[in-house]
């Protein structure tokens, strides 16, 4: 379980807080949905899920593990992977197979092993028969696929996904959600940035940030509910009947 | 869509050698073209134009990839050619120069010693492929971490650079494009004009280039890079083959060295 405790953050002295006392409880294998307008935090909260930013004030707590503490920023950030809204600027390998083993080869893993992972991870995003090709020789959907593929192979218990489907076309946004899906059937925790909440009905919990706080959690429907409160902070995409 | 380096994949002896071997090799070999008097000159030639063979580069692909330089060769010959003392052979009269033997021989020399040495490193970028090239560094100088240089982050370094090279380049194409909408110029104009027209696309590079080193920066973070011990997909290692390729290159370097040694 990741634990977030009165998270508050702001990234330079003299600036206002970005988060302020942030609250959230993420359970294994749930699906949290985070959605909010545009720079409300959603970014700078899951960066503090895998040690990327620590918490000026307040905690959070992987598996039992506080992100301040230096020795278990490892095996924090093994568990809690994160794919990034841009996928250019993540993806490191001169060829697609060496990307997908960055991570493993992070952990100091046997070449047997991270080869093993690698054909799977590549297999679950449904890019078998790319291990050779240059990441800029892929399309933008690909290279989305990619990404996921690079957080997967390190075998993570939670995966933060930074707005996943954006830029993608209808067909490339399916092909994602559905990833997202079934790892979420193998038992991996998802959090969820959504701009669109027809993307997070399938959610099992939403919550809405609105200037660094938490506005509003729950279920889809009980979020959907509050209709009016979702389209006071300027989100939209709302179903007709307020929940599905 | 540019293509980085000459890598072209295929399944040729050279291309399966361990990445080590074939850089130690042109390291040798580069040693031999700098010190070869005449009969080695032949032995390298030949040598040079079997591993061509075997690496399956046609005649036209080789001589292709002295074209980048062929102006610069060409350069080296004449100043050679014509500024050499000795014997005339040909004089240009209204010129105040003249051909003579030694020229003539020098400027073939030290033209044949450049080709020399980037046909050997085409046939190594050729059968490399980009990520075993930075492999093959970076184990070779794995020794130098001992007194304190990262092998491992230089190599990371040279692999992100390669990885990057293309990104920017299209970066570069989507900001012109971009000034180009507006209503800049880049085609008309003298030559200062247009410089001026693409220097003002530096600073938005450079801008976008350090934003995108940040946020590869976290990337790397959040997929656990460090400093200190890591593992890659393919761990080299030596065949027989390389061994053998190992043998052969060092008995071809001795050789050499003898031949030159009984000349003199």
């Amino acid at each position: 379980m990741i634990h977030v405790e009165n998270l508050t953050y702001r990234y330079d002295a003299g600036e206002p807080d970005c988060l302020r006392g942030i609250g959230l409880d993420i359970e294994e294998g749930a699906h949290t949905a985070l959605i909010g307008p545009n720079g409300c935090g959603k970014t700078t909260l899951i960066k503090h899920l895998n040690a990327l930013l620590f918490p000026r004030a307040g905690t959070v707590c992987v598996d039992g593990m506080m992100t301040t503490e230096a020795a278990s920023v490892r095996e924090i950030r093994r568990r809690v992977g994160m794919v990034f809204q841009n996928p250019d600027s993540q993806i490191v390998g001169m060829t697609v197979e060496e990307d997908v083993a960055f991570g493993p080869g992070n952990l100091a893993l046997p070449s047997a092993e991270i080869r093993r992972r690698v054909d799977e991870s590549l297999a679950m995003v449904g890019m078998t028969g790319f291990e050779k090709r240059a990441p800029h020789t892929l399309s933008g959907g690909e290279k989305r696929l990619l990404s996921i593929a690079g957080v997967v192979a390190m075998n993570p218990r939670y995966i933060a996904f930074d707005e996943p489907t954006a830029y993608l076309d209808p067909a490339g946004k399916q092909r994602v959600l559905e990833i997202i899906r079934k790892l979420n059937r193998e038992g991996i925790a998802i959090i969820h940035i959504a701009h669109d909440m027809r993307d997070v009905a399938e959610a099992d919990r939403v919550v809405v940030l609105d200037r660094g706080q938490v506005l509003l959690t729950g279920t889809p429907a009980e979020v959907f509910e509050r209709a009016d409160l979702l389209i006071a902070v300027g989100l939209d995409g709302l179903p007709q009947e307020g929940g599905s | 869509m540019i293509r980085l380096g000459q890598y072209l994949p295929a399944d040729t002896a050279v291309h399966r050698l361990d990445p080590r071997v074939k850089i130690l090799s042109v390291v040798a070999l580069s040693m031999m073209i700098f010190a070869a008097t005449w009969p080695e000159i032949l032995l390298i030639s030949l040598f040079l134009i079997a591993v061509i063979r075997a690496t399956r580069m046609t005649p036209v692909q080789a001589l292709g990839a002295l074209r980048p330089v062929a102006v610069f060769m060409a350069m080296i010959f004449l100043v050679h050619l014509l500024f050499t003392e000795g014997l005339p052979i040909l004089s240009l009269t209204p010129l105040p120069v003249r051909i003579t033997r030694e020229g003539l021989v020098r400027g073939i020399y030290v033209t044949w010693q450049f080709a020399g040495l980037v046909l050997a490193a085409a046939i190594l970028t050729r059968s490399t492929s980009p990520s075993d090239l930075v492999g093959g560094i970076e184990r070779l100088l794995r020794p130098l971490s001992r007194i304190g240089i990262p092998s491992q982050d230089l190599a990371m370094m040279i692999a992100m650079a390669l990885r990057f090279m293309p990104m920017l380049l299209e970066e570069y194409d989507r900001l012109r494009m971009a000034q180009m909408a507006r209503g800049a110029d880049f085609t008309t104009g003298s030559i200062a004009l247009r410089t001026r027209a693409v220097s003002s696309l530096a600073v938005p590079l450079l801008l976008s280039a350090f934003r995108r080193a940040d946020e590869l920066a976290v990337a790397m973070e959040a997929r656990g890079y460090r400093r200190g011990p890591r593992t890659t997909l393919r761990e080299l290692a030596f065949s027989r083959c390389d061994l053998g390729a190992f043998a052969a290159m060092t008995a071809f370097f001795l050789a050499n060295f003898v031949l030159r040694m009984a000349i003199r």
